[in-house]
């Protein structure tokens, strides 16, 4: 009796069939994005129900893995072993498990607030924040540094300058990044309130639907009634 | 701009609380349809208001600065006589909210005479120096014909106050039709024409500078020399347009709003620069302005005119507080108003060794802050960050670079920008790739829609303020009409807390408005 002959389909590495190679292939080609089913079935024109088989034999001989995107736990990516996800996956350095760190950004931009304060009227540079943050237990990049401070900026907490080597920039190289408190001159630096911003009607979700004889209307409204309760 | 929505309604709630429900029905339908002859209003009006009434009607708005006439060229050799037609000036409606800030720039510059002079043309609208005269006999406190005819003179100089503009101007023809192809050399194109109805129609009322501000006034008579001046050939067709609105040959005065407007701009210049940088700027920023001031052919002049350190300096030491300062000091400042940082503009251009005020920038930089406290207020502190981050950026960015640069949770993110989408503080596009399954969203902060959709619903916090002040004012009728030394107890604690109530209502009020100028008339 002669021995069967093993079949074409089946490839050289592991065993693995023709269209596992090739899912195999394009999931490494995109590296630590790895790919969706969506994607696998537009590139490779392999049937469904194949592709299903194909990426449980996959993870069963632990050559890939499934990873969540941030985005959309819905979808799912499927990465090579040896690629570890990136940001757009995991959504970067400062989320845990999928999770924004919150605690930790407000505890890092405290810590840049103060050094601004302490610094009183003069500027900090970029190289001062950046040299602290190194030799904290955080340790942290000069690129998260720079979001931390960008973030600042956003926040309208801190401004962001370039020195001109005169006056408060006198210590520092003339075209050097720095930054100091936006803190306003009179009032004690306290945020402007905005004149709209301080009636009802500018925090109002229901502006739209209010009217002078409708169902919401000013002699009627709530949010007037608690700011006028004296 | 285009008049708002609430713009409209704010406008109509000013004349019915002013003039009555009639003669904001006139008003209504000139804001909701533009201009219209007056048989033409007589049938748009909603209710039977006769011709003849909507005659007086228009009389009487014309009595107030509140509608111009005018008339359309007839075509050449068209035998069709000109109909004349009626303008409802919105801006001079919503200035009758900000008399009292008019009366107090006059106050503060010019004292308390010429200050009664300017509240009897604003009460009365239009005046002629005799009827001035009249009203301060009849008043209890009268301050005599030669002190009210040298107040006149003096508001005249310093154009508070300006001559009536013609009564029925006659404006050309467009010659361009929408949809027709433009002909004409390519030198006549650049020649710019006024682009609104409303400024062409503003433009052709107002007489030359030299009518419009008389200089000398002659003693004895009601009118100005300057009536009788031949040469001023420019301004004579105008002039007799002027003239002839008067059958007794006086001078009609109304108040110029024009110069109340740049000098409350001057002065939020100044204020927004003390703000944001120091006294110091705010000072050497107040002397740039008064060089430049001759100089400003409109209100929303962008830039200045170039200036040297030189003037700027001569103008600073005119004032106390600019007299401790040195040249160098000055020279500092300057420097100080052009830098620019991710916090503030250029406020100042320096450009071979002069120095031009950049209002544009100035104004932008306190309607970008009103815009982003109203985003921080109702959408909080994420979007807060989203929309100074859009802002910055200026053009379309996806949502998950958003969420990475303002350090917000990415599930959450697209939530928030959708509700200001959604409010029309944002602007949205799908940008669907192939092989990609959901499609990208990307978003982008676009000014002018933001500041017009802020502006409608500034509107409409000042119609909701005024609502509820007459609602509040309703409601405690009674008590306000008690005599006073009746009130005790509980009593005299709800008239109090009423007080305190019209008060902060109407403090909001005036501070809102000052926002609508930044946004409308700066």
């Amino acid at each position: 009796m002669s021995k069967r002959k093993r079949a074409e389909s089946k490839s050289s590495i592991g065993g693995l069939k023709e269209d596992e190679n090739k899912l195999l292939d394009l999931i490494r080609s995109k590296e630590g994005m790895g790919a969706t089913t969506f994607e696998m079935k537009l590139e490779t024109k392999i049937v469904p129900a194949l592709i299903t088989r194909s990426i449980a034999s996959l993870k069963k001989n632990h050559l890939i893995k499934e990873v969540p995107n941030i985005n959309n736990k819905g979808i799912k990516h499927f990465l090579a072993v040896e690629f570890a996800p990136c940001k757009e996956l995991t959504g970067g350095d400062w989320y845990n498990d999928g999770t924004l760190n919150i605690e930790k950004i407000e505890d890092l931009k405290g810590i840049c607030v103060a050094i601004l304060d302490s610094a009183k009227d003069r500027v900090v540079t970029f190289e001062i924040l950046s040299t602290y943050f190194e030799k904290t237990k955080d340790k942290l990049t000069r690129e998260q540094v720079k979001q931390i401070l960008k973030n600042l900026v956003l926040d309208n907490v801190i401004m962001e300058v370039t020195s001109n080597g005169l006056g408060e920039f006198s210590s520092t190289r003339i075209g050097q990044v720095c930054y100091k408190l936006t803190g306003r001159k009179s009032d004690n630096g306290k945020a402007r309130a905005g004149a709209f911003a301080s009636v009802p009607c500018g925090a109002c979700p229901h502006i739209a639907l209010c009217s002078p004889d409708g169902v919401i209307s000013p002699t009627t409204c709530d949010y007037f009634q608690k700011w006028l309760d004296f | 701009m285009d008049t708002s929505e609430f713009g409209i309604v704010y406008a109509v709630h000013i004349i019915t609380a002013q003039f009555g429900s009639v003669v904001s029905k006139v008003c209504e339908c000139l804001l909701r349809k533009g201009s219209l002859s007056s048989r033409d209003i007589s049938r748009f009006s909603e209710s039977e208001i006769n011709h003849n009434k909507v005659k007086d009607i228009l009389y009487l708005l014309i009595q107030h600065n509140c509608v111009q006439a005018f008339s359309v060229e007839p075509r050449a050799g068209s035998e069709s006589k000109a109909i004349v037609q009626y303008f409802v000036l919105f801006n001079n409606i919503i200035h009758r909210v900000r008399y009292n800030k008019f009366s107090r720039v006059v106050n503060e510059e010019l004292g308390s005479q010429c200050g009664a002079v300017l509240d009897g043309l604003l009460t009365n609208g239009r005046l002629t120096l005799g009827q001035l005269i009249e009203r301060d006999r009849d008043s209890e406190n009268t301050i005599g014909s030669e002190v009210i005819r040298d107040s006149l003179r003096k508001l005249v100089a310093a154009r508070f106050v300006e001559r009536i503009p013609s009564p029925e101007p006659v404006i050309g023809k467009k010659e361009q039709e929408p949809g027709q192809k433009k002909k004409g050399t390519r030198a006549a194109q650049i020649i710019k024409e006024p682009e609104t109805l409303e400024e062409r129609i503003i433009e052709a009322a107002t007489p030359v500078d030299a009518i419009r501000f008389p200089l000398i006034f002659e003693q004895g008579s009601s009118s100005s020399l300057a009536d009788n001046d031949g040469n001023i050939s420019e301004g004579k067709r105008k002039q007799h347009d002027v003239e002839s609105s008067d059958s007794r040959n006086e001078v009609i005065w109304r108040p110029n709003f024009e110069e109340f407007i740049r000098h409350l701009r001057h002065k939020a210049c100044v204020e927004i620069v003390k703000e944001r940088r120091d006294e110091g700027c705010a000072i050497v920023l107040r002397a740039m302005l008064e060089v430049g001031r001759s100089q400003e052919k409109k209100v929303k002049t962008a830039k200045s005119v170039p200036m040297s350190v030189g003037s700027i300096y001569e103008e600073v030491i005119k004032t106390e507080a600019g007299r401790t300062m040195l040249q160098e000091r000055v020279e500092a400042c300057l420097d100080q108003l052009s830098a620019t940082s991710s916090y503030l503009p250029a406020f100042v251009i320096e450009m071979d060794d002069s120095y031009i005020v950049d209002f544009t920038s100035i104004i932008s930089v306190a309607q970008k802050d009103e815009m982003e406290a109203v985003v921080l207020r109702r959408y909080g502190k994420e979007a807060f960050r989203m929309f100074r981050y859009l802002s910055q950026e200026g053009h379309f960015v996806e949502t998950d670079k958003i969420a990475d640069a303002a350090l917000t949770e990415k599930k959450d993110t697209p939530q928030i920008l959708l509700k200001m989408w959604k409010d029309g503080y944002l602007h949205m596009q799908k940008l669907a790739v192939t092989g990609v399954y959901v499609p990208f969203l990307l978003w982008k902060v676009n000014k002018l829609i933001v500041s017009r959709q802020m502006l409608d619903e500034m509107y409409h916090a000042c119609l909701n303020l005024s609502l509820r002040l007459t609602h509040e004012i309703d409601s405690e009728k009674e008590l306000t009409l008690l005599p006073l030394n009746k009130l005790e107890g509980a009593l005299k604690e709800r008239l109090n807390k009423i007080k305190a109530k019209r008060l902060l209502l109407s403090s909001t009020s005036f501070k809102l408005d000052d926002a609508i100028m930044l946004f409308h008339d700066f």
